[in-house]
């Protein structure tokens, strides 16, 4: 990926994705910010890794599931009390259906 | 100046004296020296003095109180505390109260162990010095315009101020080991899966792991083991025995052998960092320890490879904090009535801007036609990272080296130049990689005074030995009983 540009377009697609807002001086900041760090992150491609596996997860095979029993978890009233918005035992949220 | 975990615990445990009492001067001492420190971001003087009393009652009564019996303790502000702010040093978690204890509070508090405060850290643990901390950053005891490294400087620096004698962190690469070696203090991060992540606010979720500080090793060991242990509500939680962590402290290191690998003595490393850390390793040799060295080629990969994969599952995880369940909610004009507008402006207030550039990053390694160039490429050299250890494990039981390449910075000196600062985690990012034991603990100061820190990293799962020999430097190390002058402060 050497020779990729990292400017300001492909920062603000990425914050778009993130649904993050990013103002005009913090786009232009970050965007030279990570050119540096992705050239950084780059010698990684010194390294021939085609037949080495990758790690996700240093323990994945020793997590079984467990029974998918019914436990008690947190009363509805509860999980309502940290919402910014709660009407009609839910989360109010603006409308995002017409 | 106050006692150790242990010291504290039996004379709470016999009623030579009461938890009331030790928790009352822990509270006193977080009020006379925080606002020079600034460690601690929430003070629970009220809950804590009822837990208190709570311990004194069953002392009274003659039930068992537990093995931290009356023991002050701090708490990361990353970790849920029921009715107890819980902000993660963010702006997005000002206000937020959970309404739940994580598994790590409710193992403590059957212990017998009081809650006295949440400490301040670097936002969501992104940080190495405490400076992205929303509200401000803590000081360093020893030397109050020096940064007591990070995130969990908070927690290192009431320890080392000896506010209380130990505290919690989280370390997803560094966030333990090096606040502890900045502040003289001894922290561990245990095992990937030894502890329960339940409760602990997300950052990286295949290599955060939450531990201990205390002011000595067998302090540590006793909280460990209290903290260890399967969870069903972490899978990730190892369903495997919990070995007496504190007994390993004291077991003889006569013929152990010790690792020491050429590339965490490499370029950048302080000259006098170097020298603490070599004569720890001497001194260890000289009581019978075996040294040998060993080979991680791959080390000089680990920050490239730590920043794509630990950004990767930020990014993941905190798009949790949208304004809808918990936290800040921005809704003014257009974020009232559209959806995607209320997520974006809630976002850009909340975070700060390591926490925003950390997002962009991790979504760009995420992204279609970079997944495989960056993410997949950084998995694959983890693989490699880990590989170099289970090799180096096969010659020896632990492996000795610096904790951070320099003691502790001063404040503002590296927060213009992110990958500076990223840096700074360089000897402590691959064992949270491999996701093995490692922890530091105070080797000989420097010639201004300032800590030092020796990491000790083992097999996984064997705390035994990495304890085993932390104990055994402990009653060498010239560092043995030096504190920071305001630890001797007079609080009366």
């Amino acid at each position: 990926m050497s020779g990729l540009k990292v400017d300001r377009d492909l920062v603000l697609h990425v914050a778009k994705l993130a649904s993050l807002r990013l103002s005009d001086a913090d786009t232009t900041r970050l965007a030279s910010e990570l050119a540096r760090i992705v050239q950084y992150v780059e010698q990684l491609e010194e390294l021939d890794t085609k037949d080495v596996p990758p790690t996700a997860h240093v323990a994945l095979d020793r997590t079984p599931l467990r029974a998918d029993d019914v436990r008690p978890g947190l009363s509805r009233e509860d999980a309502l009390a940290q919402a910014p918005r709660a009407d009609q035992g839910g989360f109010a949220v603006p409308t995002f259906l017409e | 100046m106050s006692d150790g975990v242990i010291d504290i615990a039996e004379r709470v445990r016999t009623g030579a004296v009461s938890a009331e009492t030790a928790v009352s001067q822990a509270l006193r001492r977080l009020t006379a020296l925080n606002s020079d420190l600034h460690a601690f971001l929430h003070t629970a003087q009220d809950q804590a003095l009822e837990a208190a009393r709570a311990v004194d009652a069953k002392v009274a009564r003659g039930d068992d109180p537990g093995i931290l019996a009356g023991v002050p303790i701090a708490i990361k502000d990353a970790i849920c505390t029921r009715g107890l702010p819980s902000t993660a040093g963010s702006r997005i978690l000002e206000n937020y109260v959970p309404p739940y204890d994580a598994t790590v509070i409710e193992n403590l508090r059957a212990a017998g162990a009081v809650v006295i405060g949440k400490t301040n850290m670097d936002e969501f643990a992104m940080g190495s010095s405490n400076e992205n901390s929303a509200y401000g950053p803590v000081r360093n005891p020893w030397d109050l315009e020096r940064a007591p490294g990070g995130s969990s400087g908070g927690s290192a620096a009431a320890v080392a101020a000896r506010i209380v004698p130990c505290s919690l962190g989280s370390d997803t690469g560094g966030s333990i080991r090096q606040p502890a070696s900045l502040t003289g203090t001894v922290g561990i991060k245990p095992t990937y899966g030894r502890v329960s992540r339940y409760g602990l606010i997300a950052f990286a979720s295949s290599l955060d792991q939450i531990g201990p500080f205390a002011t000595d090793v067998r302090g540590a060991a006793r909280v460990l083991k209290v903290l260890a242990g399967h969870d069903l509500r972490d899978s990730t939680s190892l369903d495997v025995p919990v070995s007496d962590f504190e007994a390993a402290c004291g077991r003889s290191i006569k013929g152990l052998r010790i690792g020491v690998a050429a590339e965490y003595f490499g370029e950048g490393l302080d000259p006098e960092v170097e020298a603490s850390v070599r004569a720890a390793i001497a001194d260890l040799q000289a009581e019978g320890c075996i040294v040998r060295p060993v080979s991680l080629p791959h080390t000089r990969y680990a920050i490239a490879t730590y920043y794509v994969l630990a950004t990767a599952e930020a990014s993941s995880n905190l798009a949790r904090f949208d304004g809808v369940r918990y936290g800040l909610r921005v809704d003014e004009g257009d974020a009232r009535r559209d959806l995607r507008a209320m997520y974006g402006a809630t976002r850009e207030a909340g975070f700060g801007t390591e926490v925003k550039r950390r997002i962009v990053l991790g979504t760009f390694v995420l992204s279609a036609g970079y997944y495989d160039a960056y993410y997949l490429k950084a998995q694959r050299v983890r693989t490699l990272i880990r590989r170099d250890f289970e090799a180096a494990f096969r010659e020896v039981e632990v492996i000795c080296c610096p904790t951070s390449p320099t003691p502790a910075f001063r404040l503002g000196e590296r927060v213009d130049d992110p990958l500076a600062m990223y840096l700074s985690d360089v000897y402590s990012v691959p064992a949270s990689l491999a996701g093995i034991p490692a922890m530091s603990i105070p080797c000989a100061p420097t010639r201004s005074g300032l800590p030092v820190g020796l990491q000790i990293a083992a097999r996984p799962l064997d705390e035994d030995s990495m304890l085993a020999v932390a104990s055994a430097w402990e009653t060498r190390s010239p560092a043995r009983s030096l504190v920071p002058p305001m630890a001797t402060r007079s609080i009366d």
